[in-house]
């Protein structure tokens, strides 16, 4: 799995490349962590953008939640952007759909922060 | 094409999530399984291996996971078998439970039954064997 770090104005743009399984779970751990260490105040607005992941385990599904719950205390907020069928099956499979925003293009997810 | 079984013990260690992942990888392809169905058993694999070796061996180097892919024609059979002290079905939470749906684990054997055609726990949970068709089957040929 590889991450590639954006900023656009007060957003944070994770691409993601790859599968999210077994190790590769804790390293996105460590990549949002940080991005909420040096957020202003904590306050996260971040994009995952899903396009290239390929697939996701239920530890990863377990950082996008640990995230989610993080995030939105310090008020900031987390969306998913771009998932592909498999990703998208596994999200509705977990029940997730209503837990997470998700947008289908780069500029509908930055417009949703503003 | 008679049955052909490809076997893979594996020390507790989380770093071997991506070899288990490369080895079920080929196999799915090498068997021709649909795409959609592929993503399934993958997901269902390494859920199963992540459980061995993570709840069931504690990711004691000293302990194995092993595998077992029984390919035939119509189906692939998956055996895993940990040397941890086993757990009860039973009393695994139910993830899709409002309760638990923003808790950060427990969704690997929920996602484990959903994804393959049958799942069943021998040996006080210390093996799973897991099945998947090629074909969807009549519920009566699943067992």
């Amino acid at each position: 799995m590889q991450v590639n770090i954006r900023h656009k104005g007060s957003v944070t743009i994770l691409d993601i490349e790859g599968k999210i399984i077994g190790t590769d779970t804790l390293a996105l751990k460590k990549v949002i962590d940080k991005q909420l260490e040096t957020a202003p105040e904590g306050k996260l607005n971040l994009i995952l953008n899903m396009a290239r992941v390929q697939m996701m385990d239920s530890s990863g599904l377990g950082i996008l939640v640990a995230s989610y719950s993080t995030i939105k205390r310090n008020e900031g907020r987390i969306v998913l952007l771009n998932l592909g069928g498999n990703i998208r099956s596994l999200i509705v499979m977990a029940k997730l759909v209503t837990i997470f925003d998700r947008y289908d293009t780069e500029a509908e997810a930055i417009a949703s922060f503003l | 094409m008679g049955e052909q079984v490809i076997t893979l013990s594996l020390p507790s260690s989380m770093q071997h999530v991506s070899l288990l992942d490369v080895v079920i990888t080929e196999i799915l392809r090498e068997m021709n399984f649909a795409e959609e169905l592929q993503m399934q058993v993958n997901l269902a694999v390494i859920e199963a291996g992540t459980n061995a070796i993570k709840h069931g061996n504690k990711e004691d180097l000293g302990k194995r996971a092993d595998f077992q892919f029984i390919l035939s024609e119509e189906k692939l059979t998956i055996i895993i078998q940990d040397q941890g002290p086993g757990f009860t079905r039973e009393d695994v939470a139910d993830p899709l439970d409002p309760a638990n749906l923003l808790k950060s684990s427990g969704r690997g054997i929920f996602l484990m039954e959903e994804c393959m055609d049958s799942v069943d726990f021998e040996a006080k949970g210390t093996i799973i064997k897991m099945v998947k068709y090629k074909e969807t089957p009549d519920p009566e040929e699943i067992r």
